[in-house]
């Protein structure tokens, strides 16, 4: 319990420094967003008004003090790009971002498990040696060169699936398919180690000498072991799936958190920015906690503080 | 007996294409004809065209040349980026494997955040505070990766730290500080080695991926990612222009994975015929430059 509370503080300081910081540096350093909003021919006073409207007349404190007071109402203020709340721009595009993610996960470990399991019971067999390829090209080849060469394939020259865009499950495979090789090699490869460890362990020979098939045995108690630290991976996965998503979103012109954030980049939108690294970054800490907290449980040693 | 022919054949194999790899990079501009000339007529032409060997873009530019002083582009951002960030994340990894509790957890949680935040965001971040150029590329890609390199130096820190020898410098009265640098500094080398080679590979990939979304390396100056940036657009009438820069990428990495890998079992192999076959801290290696 200790260890909860601890916890979920730790992640309440990282969220509100990565906050706190985010604001600053875009304060201090980016270009004027009056200036990108105006065209090239707009006089001062214009530039003026803009400043007025989106509030960056007033001195960083004032406008520190009011991003806070709306930070704990949950208000980000209002995107200076769409003129409208950054909440109502972020919440859609972070549920799309976690469908893509979560679909990508679902792939990546149902692959990890067959793959990881059937290369670690038969090391020289074929599978396992395909699966050293699929590892070496998903951790060399860059990920968005994957998705376009996926789109090439798959929607330009067979056109069974949609290139971009998202409108339909369909609209998800690709881009989940993209992200799902690029964090299948280390999956693979911890899951593949700890089964091949599992296997030597006593209690498979007391199951084995008990009579269990070997299936059995496999399924019910050695891939539950085994699959510990393949959770500790996810948890580690967690940055590389979520920048990931950017990237592929980009590619594949899906509606999520990374596309929203170039367009905020571009128009030095800083409400917009703010809001989705807050939201992301909240959104990330939140699933590393569950995750932690779900190894914990799933692992006693962990849950009854006792080391090594 | 054949194993060891097997591992040695990875890293021979793989060390050679990157040292072929290195002197395309070094040389290869000078030979090449000039990447910016342009030439409208020839646009678009497909691989293996006349004197265009991996054809031309839409500026009727010559691939291959983009792709040879691209490579030297990509490979100086990369090894820069590497250099970098292992110097931080050996740093880092050595001071929190320290024995001072309060800067052990300090650096430990930044470790943890710097993990934990998915750096594209950042870079997206940095980038519109300040504007895209190759120094702001390199100091991204530093930002990116001394965390990973500084994970596998803290986990050999530790797991020397009880060991006797250092027992016995901190008898003899050495600081803390003193025997970070120079008695456990020096067991880092081989494991710096190791990761070297991934953590190289890593950053080829991150220097890609800031270019391809217009972060990192900005035109006209040919890079990999710039390259598949500009290519994205094109991609049902020319396949060539995405395919092509991808593959030099995949291959630089899949070689600099092949040395990292050769290294690490060739330097586990050595490790366990001498002495201590149940040390096996390598094994945290693995996994370590993905990012």
């Amino acid at each position: 319990m200790r260890y909860f509370f601890s916890r979920v503080a730790q992640s309440l300081v990282i969220i509100s420094g990565i906050t706190v910081s985010v604001f600053f540096m875009l304060r201090f350093t980016a270009g004027d967003p009056a200036r990108i909003r105006g065209n090239i021919y707009a006089t001062n006073e214009v530039l003026e008004e803009y400043r007025r409207q989106f509030g960056t007349d007033r001195t960083v404190a004032e406008q520190f003090y009011s991003f806070i007071k709306g930070v704990i109402r949950g208000n980000l203020g209002d995107s200076f790009r769409y003129q409208q709340p950054v909440t109502e721009l972020v919440l859609p595009a972070l549920r799309n971002t976690m469908l893509l993610g979560f679909m990508a996960l679902l792939i990546s470990i149902t692959f990890a498990i067959i793959l990881g399991t059937m290369s670690a019971r038969n090391p020289n067999g074929l599978v396992a040696r395909a699966s050293g390829v699929i590892a070496v090209f998903g951790q060399s080849a860059p990920l968005f060169w994957v998705g376009l060469l996926l789109i090439n394939i798959f929607a330009l020259k067979l056109g069974w699936l949609p290139s971009g865009g998202l409108t339909d499950w369909k609209n998800l495979v690709l881009p989940s398919m993209t992200l799902a090789l690029s964090i299948l090699p280390s999956q693979m490869r911890v899951l593949a180690a700890s089964v091949k460890a599992e296997m030597d362990e006593d209690y498979v020979r007391t199951a084995h000498a008990f009579g269990l098939s070997s299936k059995k045995v496999y399924f019910i108690h050695v891939l539950r072991n085994a699959c510990l630290p393949l959770l500790t991976v996810i948890g580690n996965d967690m940055g590389v799936l979520l920048g990931g998503s950017i990237v592929a979103e980009v590619v594949f012109n899906f509606p999520g958190i990374g596309t929203l954030a170039l367009v905020g980049l571009n128009a030095r939108d800083y409400p917009l920015l703010q809001g989705v690294t807050i939201v992301a970054a909240s959104t990330f800490v939140l699933i590393n906690l569950i995750v932690d907290l779900l190894y914990t449980v799933m692992n006693p040693r962990v849950r009854l503080g006792i080391s090594k | 007996m054949r194993d060891l022919i097997r591992e040695s054949t990875l890293l021979f194999f793989s060390s050679l294409s990157v040292a072929i790899i290195c002197i395309v990079a070094i040389f290869g501009p000078f030979f090449a004809p000039d990447p910016l000339e342009q030439d409208i007529i020839n646009s678009l032409l497909p691989p293996f065209s006349q004197g265009h060997i991996f054809g031309t873009d839409p500026l009727g530019r010559d691939i291959f040349s983009r792709i040879v002083s691209g490579a030297r582009v990509s490979l100086i951002v990369s090894l820069l980026g590497m250099i970098g960030s292992l110097t931080v994340g050996t740093i880092m990894g050595l001071v929190s494997g320290a024995r001072n509790q309060w800067i052990a957890w300090g650096s430990d949680r930044l470790i943890d955040i710097q993990m934990a935040f998915p750096y594209i965001l950042l870079a997206i971040v940095i980038v519109s505070a300040t504007t895209a150029s190759i120094p702001v590329l390199i100091f991204l890609m530093v930002l990116a990766g001394w965390a990973s390199a500084a994970r596998v130096i803290r986990s050999i820190v530790l797991s020397e730290q009880p060991k006797d020898y250092v027992k016995a410098a901190s008898l003899v009265g050495a600081t803390q500080k003193r025997i970070l640098v120079k008695y456990i500094g020096p067991t880092l080398i081989p494991a710096i080695f190791t990761i070297a080679p991934l953590q190289a590979s890593a950053m080829i990939v991150m220097e890609a991926t800031l270019s391809f979304l217009g972060l990192g390396v900005q035109p006209p100056t040919p890079s990999w990612g710039g390259m598949l940036l500009e290519g994205k657009i094109y991609l049902s009438e020319a396949w060539w222009l995405t395919t092509i820069p991808g593959i030099a990428i995949a291959i630089t990495c899949a070689s600099l994975i092949g040395v990292g890998e050769g290294l690490s079992i060739k330097l586990r192999g050595d490790r366990s015929r001498r002495i201590d076959p149940s040390k096996t801290e390598n094994s945290s290696l693995k996994g370590s430059a993905k990012l």
